[in-house]
């Protein structure tokens, strides 16, 4: 089984299979081998009835496309997990007029910063507002991320399967642990007479939306998923905004009204970063039924941190569209 | 509108199958890879209409309402509604630009999220931004929440969307007096002061909506949806907020689509709860 210190720090999540592909799928002889996978997963994966999470309708149009259910597969990761706490040094988000030394950031890391226009120093003004990205935690939770579906795939091609499709996804945390559960799922599949790619693919699709997919000349790579953080710590004015005292000529200018700039800057890079991390895994593919998730933390009067998650499966055209005919519109009479 | 996918006798959906793992073991083609949160069923009919995706595409703005807005006033909160619309139009504004940076023509499907607050008005766009197949440009041409069954719907019968109008109105009511109050205790009656504020605040919004829709120069609103009703920080303060896609008949007249009459032959699913199995003693 991969470990999570040799899955972690993998930049791409989904490398798409290679040119090492094997001739045939289909279980190994003699069962699964145990090196790769717990002695018990291995004893039982290897030996009776395969398993799938595949509902009737979906299992029925996977074999029809070809598709034969190996396992149901699993890989999982449970990690200590927070989500703000790391400033960079020289920066203490919680002094007024102390916070004179930006977050430290790592080169091509989005940070940005704001400096109150008040021209006067006291206990509760905050002199200095900063934007930054927490690529800490962007690193962990692709690294939890990253293990979860390495150990799935590992199981995979233990079962000599082909892919994994009807892929879901989950992270919740562990009550009274500070800990938090990555499970990644699915079904295996072998495509039998078929060359066997390496690692095998999958897709959060399933059933018809999968026959659809490859009908239409998309082949699924592999599912592919980012996370982005963003801490604002806000300065003077984003703090009067977000309390509601922005109005007025003490406020530095800051319309009673207004664009609250610090925030809609934090929230639009979060989710420019997600897409652009998530981008640097296609390799070129398309990103097919994306998700998009995002969630904010209120850390402290007028501070947040700003999270968004973009997941979806990697495609490849593998042959030109099929022009459609143009759709006949019915009505359904039941 | 419906396209099976035959996987039936006389096709050979496996020699497809075959074909897409043959790819895998291709390099990557490189390059800036195309996203896109379209399901497989919108790509395809996007595509028989003449479009394909672009790239994912953001909107987001928060604007601020100052203290005492909602607490020192009856009767429309302009400082809330003029938030709400100038944060709506940041957000469409920037995910115009953000389609037009992608090489993009138009917006489908946006989802819209909205938060009012006390003190902040947050308006969240996410949407695909699509291309005609043939890279003809014309220009910026729609911001739409259209899905894409109902963009090529739409088309077809000769109308064009335009872009997401949206109008906002928050109202407080007044308090009712002590006799009011006094009167309705324990009955069932009307809060005429509620209804009255309600309808302040739904005439106020639709009549923003629909005028953002004559500015676009549209012909009309469609797929108008509303949230209406009490705020979360006070009973008294009533919202009513109006969104829809403004659309424009591009082809002089409406195009009938005579849709085909169909009768599925599945069989409707069965559903029973739990409560039915119980005796009716």
């Amino acid at each position: 089984m991969t470990t999570p210190e040799s899955a972690a720090g993998e930049g791409n999540l989904s490398e798409g299979p290679n040119e090492t592909a094997e001739p045939d799928g289909g279980v190994p002889d003699g069962g699964v081998p145990d090196e790769v996978l717990p002695e018990a997963a291995a004893r039982r994966l290897g030996h009776g009835a395969w398993s799938s999470a595949l509902s009737v309708p979906d299992l029925a149009t996977s074999l029809a496309l070809g598709f034969e259910p190996a396992g149901y597969v699993q890989g999982f990761s449970v990690r200590q997990w927070r989500w703000i706490g790391y400033y960079g040094a020289g920066f203490s988000p919680a002094a007024g007029m102390g916070a004179m030394v930006g977050p430290r950031v790592g080169p091509g890391e989005y940070s940005e910063g704001w400096r109150c226009p008040h021209g006067f120093v006291a206990g509760e003004h905050r002199v200095y507002g900063y934007n930054f990205e927490q690529a800490w935690v962007e690193r962990s939770w692709a690294e939890a991320w990253g293990a979860a579906y390495t150990r799935m795939i590992e199981e995979a091609e233990a079962l000599g399967a082909h892919g994994v499709i009807g892929v879901t996804d989950d992270m919740h945390y562990l009550a009274g642990t500070g800990a938090a559960e990555f499970s990644i799922r699915g079904t295996a599949v072998v495509v039998p007479g078929a060359p066997r790619p390496s690692p095998p693919f999958s897709t959060f699709l399933a059933g018809q939306r999968l026959a659809k997919l490859i009908e239409a000349g998309y082949a699924p790579v592999g599912v592919v998923a980012a996370l982005s953080s963003v801490q604002m710590f806000g300065y003077c004015i984003t703090r009067l905004q977000l309390s509601g005292s922005g109005a007025g000529t003490w406020s530095g200018g800051a319309p009673g009204v207004g664009a609250i700039v610090q925030v809609g800057k934090a929230q639009r890079a979060a989710r420019h970063l997600a897409r652009e991390h998530l981008r640097r895994q296609l390799g070129g593919d398309a990103l097919h039924g994306a998700t998009v998730t995002e969630f904010e933390q209120e850390i402290g009067e007028g501070d947040l941190a700003v999270h968004c998650t973009i997941k979806g499966t990697r495609v490849r055209r593998f042959k030109d569209f099929d022009p459609l005919p143009e759709p006949e519109p019915v009505v359904r009479l039941r | 509108m419906t396209r099976h996918t035959d996987l039936g006798p006389g096709r050979d959906p496996q020699a497809g199958l075959h074909q897409a793992m043959a790819a895998l073991s291709a390099a990557p083609p490189g390059g800036r890879g195309v996203t896109s949160d379209l399901s497989i069923d919108e790509t395809l009919l996007l595509h028989s209409v003449g479009w394909e995706p672009v790239d994912l595409v953001f909107g987001v703005s928060w604007w601020s309402i100052p203290w005492g807005a909602w607490q020192w006033q009856t009767g429309e909160i302009a400082e809330a509604s003029s938030a709400f619309a100038g944060a709506f139009a940041e957000a469409a504004q920037q995910m115009r630009e953000e389609c037009a940076q992608a090489g993009g023509s138009g917006v489908v499907g946006v989802e819209i999220e909205m938060r009012v607050a006390a003190h902040h008005i947050s308006i969240e766009l996410t949407g695909t931004a699509v291309r005609r197949v043939d890279h003809h440009q014309a220009g910026f041409e729609f911001i739409s929440d259209l899905s894409a069954r109902d963009f090529a719907l739409l088309t077809r019968a000769g109308w064009w969307p335009l872009s997401l109008v949206v109008g906002a109105s928050f109202v407080v009511a007044p308090r009712r007096t002590a006799r009011q109050w006094a009167a309705q205790q324990g009955q069932n009656t009307e809060l005429p002061h509620l209804t009255e504020a309600l309808y302040l605040a739904r005439e106020g919004a639709m009549a923003r909506m629909q005028r953002a829709g004559s500015d676009a120069g549209a012909d009309g609103v469609i797929g108008v949806r509303l949230r209406e009703g009490p705020l979360g920080h006070s009973a008294r303060i009533m919202q009513f907020v109006a969104v829809g896609t403004a659309v424009h008949l591009a082809a002089g007249s409406h195009r009938p689509i005579a849709p085909t009459m169909a009768v599925p032959l599945d069989d409707a699913e069965r559903t029973f709860e739990a409560a039915s199995l119980r005796s009716s003693r």
